[in-house]
C-alpha cells in the first residue's frame, strides 16, 4: 500500500536495474533532494551551519570509509589521517595559487597516493593486524603534520582557509558553502550506489566475503584490495579538503587525530556496513547525538529538573549515548541503516506478513 | 524513579541557577563558556569553571553589572571542534558577546568566525598567543600572559636567582605537540641573548610515560630545566625530573602545575618546584574572600568549597573580573544594549586593574591583548605557592616579534 508494487510493469533492463525501480523510492528520494536544495531557505543558518553542514560532510567521509570498510571489507582505523593529507594539501594547494577546483583533485590524489601506500599492508595483512597497520598510518600522518611547520604552518600549527570560490561562485556565505558539501555529498551517494550495481563492485564483495575464494573464481586480489585504498583514500582526501574549507575554515592537527577516526568507523558500524542511508543515519546519530543529548540535559538542568553538578551533567549525555549505542546494536546488530530497511520491507507486502520470497 | 528524582534535586546545589537577583530588571548581559568538561581539559576546566561561575554569582548578588545582570551559560564541548562550533552559533543566536572555549583546538577553529561575527573571546592561557595583536585579532583577548611571556619570564627568573645564566645548561622538556613547542623559538633567542645552552627533549603525547626522555636530560647534566606540558603529564615530569637526580628548585614549569599534581608527586618530595602564575592562589585576596563570604558560605557557589583558593579556580576568576570590568567599562563609556563591539571597546580601555590583588596590574590597548604579559614566578612550599617576587614582565621586545609574525602570518593566510 506504502510501496505500491501493482501497475509497475518494467518493459526493459533498463527500468528494471535502475536504482530505485519502485515510485514510492523515488517519490522519497525526489522529496529529500528538493528539502536538501531549499534547506538554505528553509533553515535559519544556525541549524545550516550547525547541524546540516557537517552532517553533509561527515556523511560524504562515512560514505568514503563504508566504501572500504562495508563494501571491500578492508578495515580501517586512520581515516582521519586521510582526511587531514586531502585537507593539508587543498589548503597548501590553494595557498599557491592553484584554483579550488583543481585542489580538491590533488587533495584527493595525494590521499589516495599515501592511503594506497599504506593500504598495500592490506595485500599482505587482515582482520585485526590491518588495524593495526592504519593505526600506524593514523599516528605517522599525525606525527608528521605537527612535526614539519611547512605542513602545519608553524608555531600556531594553524593554517586559514584561503578566501576561494567553486565554479565561479565565491566560497564566502554559509549557503555557498553549504551547496558545495551536498554536490560532494549528492556525488559520493550515487557514486557509491552504482558501484554496488557494478562488476567492480561485486568484486569487492567477493574480495570482503573470502578473499581465496575470490581469487579462484577468478578476482585478481591484490588489484581489487589496491583498488578499494585508492578510491576509498582518494574520496576521503576531497572530503577532508570540503571540511576545510567549508566547515573548519581553518585547519588545525586535532581536527584529524584518532579519536576522529573512531569516530569514523563508529559512524560507518552504527550505520550499517555498506550502507548507503546507513552512512547518513550513522554519520548523523554519531555527530549529532551528543550535541542533542547535551542541549536536552542542560535544557532539564535549566528548567531545575536535574540539578548536579557541572561534571556530572556533563557526563550524562555521555552514558546515554553510549547506551542508546548498544541499544541500537542489540536491536540490530546491522545497524541503523537495516532498521529502515526492516521497515521499508515490512511496509512493502503490507498488510501481508511475508513477501513470500 | 521518584527516589531516584528525590536524590538528583537535593545532590547538587546550584548547577545554572545563578539569576538568583530577582530585583534586577534590566537586560542581561550574556556570556558564553563552552568547555572540555569531559575529555582532554578536564584536569582545569571544573575548577577554572566553577571560578567563573562563583565570580559571576558574586557579581550578581551585588546588583550586576550597573544593574545588568550577568548570565553565564556552560556547556560541554568534549574538546570537538565540530561541536564547539554549535555551542558558539547557538551562543551567537541567544545573543551572547563574550565567548570563553578554554580549549586551543576549538579556539582556533573559532577565530575566523569571531572577528567575523564581532564577538569577544578571551582565550586565556589556551589558543594562539600571536591574538595579542590587537590590530590583527582585534575580537581575540589573551587576557593573560602568553606562553612566550611565560617561557621569557621563567628564563629572567633563572637568570636573576641562579646567579646568571651565562654558560649555564637549559633543558626544555616538552610535550610533543604544537603547544609544546611553542615557546622554542622564544627560548633560542633568550640563549643567544643571554649566552646559555639550550637543548629540547620532547616526550610523546599525553605524556603517562616519560621515562626515556628523562634520562637523555639526566646525561645532559642542565643546571635548569623547564618542564611544558599539561593535565596529568606535568605531575610525571617532576616526579621523573627528581628521580633523575634534577632538584626541585632547578625545575621551571608553565603556568599548568597545580596543587593537584604536588599531590601525585607527593607534597613534600615536590617542595621547590617553581613555575609561572598568571593570578595569586590561595584565599588571602578580597575578591576571593568576597566570594567565600557571599556566595560559597551562603551555599550559592558552583562547586565543592575545597577548590575555592586552588590555582585553576583563581585564574576562572580573574578571567571573569577582567570581562566584567571591560563591560563595566563599555557600559559606562557606550551604554546599554552592550554588543560585542562595546565590549571589545570597554576590555581595551581597561587600565592599571589588578582585580583587588589578584592579578597584576594589567592594562590593554587596541594594539595590545594580552595585557602587557604579567607574571610572577613561584615555588611549591609544600603546602601552597608561595610567591617569589613580585609581578613583573620580561623580555617583551622577543616575545612581540613573535606575536607579530604569527599575526602576519595570519593576516597573510587569510587572503
Amino acid at each position: 500500500m506504502f510501496y505500491r508494487l501493482s501497475g509497475l510493469y518494467h518493459t526493459r533492463y533498463a527500468s528494471a536495474r535502475q536504482l530505485w525501480p519502485i515510485t514510492a523510492d523515488r517519490w522519497q528520494v525526489g522529496v529529500l533532494l528538493v528539502l536538501a536544495v531549499a534547506a538554505p531557505f528553509l533553515f535559519s543558518s544556525f541549524y545550516l551551519t550547525s547541524y546540516l553542514l557537517p552532517w553533509l560532510i561527515f556523511s560524504a567521509a562515512a560514505l568514503s570509509l563504508t566504501l572500504l570498510m562495508g563494501i571491500a571489507g578492508q578495515l580501517h582505523f586512520g581515516f582521519a589521517a586521510v582526511m587531514a593529507i586531502g585537507a593539508y594539501t587543498s589548503i597548501h594547494l590553494t595557498r599557491a595559487g592553484v584554483p579550488f577546483e583543481l585542489s580538491l583533485v590533488g587533495a584527493g590524489l595525494m590521499a589516495a597516493l599515501i592511503g594506497s601506500v599504506f593500504g598495500a599492508a592490506a595485500l599482505r595483512v587482515k582482520g585485526l593486524y590491518l588495524v593495526m597497520a592504519t593505526l600506524a598510518m593514523q599516528y605517522l600522518v599525525d606525527w608528521t603534520i605537527i612535526n614539519v611547520p611547512a605542513i602545519s604552518g608553524g608555531a600556531q600549527a594553524t593554517l586559514q582557509a584561503p578566501a576561494t570560490q567553486f565554479l565561479f561562485m565565491p566560497l564566502k556565505s554559509d549557503a555557498a558553502r553549504y551547496y558545495v558539501a551536498l554536490l560532494w555529498a549528492l556525488f559520493l551517494t550515487l557514486l557509491i550506489l552504482n558501484i554496488k550495481r557494478t562488476s567492480v563492485g561485486r568484486a569487492l564483495v567477493a574480495v570482503r566475503d573470502k578473499d581465496y575464494a575470490a581469487a579462484v573464481i577468478g578476482v585478481n586480489v591484490v588489484h581489487f584490495k589496491l583498488v578499494a585504498f585508492f578510491t576509498s583514500s582518494f574520496l576521503g582526501g576531497v572530503t577532508g579538503a570540503v571540511l576545510a574549507f567549508c566547515y573548519y575554515q581553518a585547519v588545525t592537527p586535532e581536527q584529524f587525530t584518532f579519536n576522529v577516526s573512531v569516530q569514523l568507523v563508529a559512524m560507518v558500524l552504527v550505520g550499517g556496513l555498506g550502507s548507503v542511508i546507513g552512512a547518513y543515519m550513522g554519520a548523523g546519530f554519531v555527530l549529532l547525538a551528543p550535541i542533542m543529548l547535551t542541549n536536552f540535559v542542560v535544557y532539564l538542568n535549566q528548567l531545575g529538573w536535574l540539578s548536579v553538578s557541572t561534571n556530572l551533567l556533563s557526563h550524562i549525555p555521555l552514558m546515554i549515548y553510549g547506551l542508546l549505542i548498544i541499544g541500537f546494536l542489540l536491536l540490530e546488530p546491522l545497524g541503523l541503516g537495516k532498521i529502515y530497511d526492516n521497515i521499508r520491507k515490512y511496509l512493502l507486502v503490507w498488510p501481508f506478513r511475508h513477501s513470500g520470497l | 524513579m521518584k527516589h531516584l528524582f528525590k536524590r538528583l534535586t537535593l545532590a547538587g546545589t546550584l548547577g545554572f541557577a545563578l539569576a538568583a537577583t530577582p530585583a534586577i530588571a534590566k537586560d542581561p548581559i550574556k556570556f558564553a563558556t563552552p568547555m572540555d568538561f569531559t575529555a582532554v581539559y578536564t584536569f582545569l576546566t571544573n575548577e577554572y569553571s566553577e571560578g567563573q561561575r562563583d565570580y559571576i554569582t558574586l557579581i550578581n548578588e551585588n546588583g550586576g553589572i550597573d544593574g545588568h545582570p550577568v548570565e553565564l551559560s556552560v556547556s560541554d564541548t568534549g574538546n570537538q571542534p565540530q561541536r564547539g562550533i554549535e555551542a558558539y552559533n547557538r551562543a551567537k543566536r541567544d545573543g551572547a558577546i563574550l565567548v570563553d572555549f578554554l580549549s586551543t583546538p576549538v579556539a582556533r577553529a573559532m577565530v575566523n568566525r569571531v572577528l567575523e561575527d564581532e564577538i569577544v573571546m578571551i582565550m586565556a592561557l589556551h589558543g594562539r598567543g600571536d591574538a595579542s595583536d590587537g590590530d590583527t585579532f582585534p575580537y581575540v583577548f589573551p587576557l593573560m600572559a602568553t606562553y612566550w611571556s611565560q617561557a621569557a619570564l621563567l628564563v629572567d627568573h633563572m637568570n636573576e636567582s641562579g646567579g646568571g645564566l651565562k654558560g649555564k645548561k637549559l633543558a626544555h622538556v616538552f610535550i610533543d605537540s604544537p603547544f609544546g613547542r611553542e615557546p622554542i623559538p622564544v627560548l633560542e633567542e633568550l640563549s643567544k641573548r643571554l649566552d646559555f645552552t639550550l637543548k629540547t627533549f620532547p616526550y610523546a603525547s599525553p605524556g603517562n610515560e616519560q621515562s626515556s626522555t628523562w634520562s637523555e636530560v639526566r646525561r645532559y647534566r642542565p643546571d635548569f630545566v623547564i618542564i611544558w606540558g599539561a593535565g596529568g603529564g606535568q605531575a610525571v615530569s617532576v616526579r621523573d625530573a627528581i628521580r633523575n637526580g634534577i632538584k626541585p628548585e632547578q625545575i621551571h614549569s608553565v603556568v599548568w602545575l597545580a596543587e593537584a599534581d604536588m599531590d601525585t608527586v607527593g607534597r613534600d618530595v615536590a617542595k621547590g618546584v617553581r613555575k609561572f602564575q598568571a593570578a595569586a592562589s590561595g584565599t588571602d585576596t578580597p575578591v576571593i574572600q568576597a566570594i567565600m563570604d557571599k556566595v560559597v558560605n551562603a551555599g550559592k557557589g558552583a562547586g565543592p568549597k575545597e577548590n575555592v583558593g586552588r590555582t585553576y579556580y583563581n585564574i576562572g576568576v580573574a578571567t571573569m573580573a577582567i570581562a566584567v570590568e571591560g563591560a563595566r567599562l563599555a557600559l559606562a563609556e557606550y551604554g546599554a544594549p552592550l554588543n560585542g563591539e562595546k565590549l571589545r571597546k570597554g576590555l581595551e580601555s581597561l587600565k592599571d586593574f589588578d582585580a583587588q590583588g589578584l592579578i597584576p596590574t594589567v592594562s590593554f590597548s587596541n594594539e595590545d591583548h594580552q595585557g602587557g604579559g604579567f607574571g610572577r614566578v613561584a615555588h611549591w612550599d609544600g603546602e601552597q605557592w608561595a610567591p617569589l617576587g613580585d609581578w613583573h614582565t620580561s623580555f617583551q621586545d622577543v616575545v612581540w616579534e613573535e606575536i607579530r609574525k604569527g599575526a602576519k602570518g595570519y593576516r597573510e593566510s587569510g587572503q
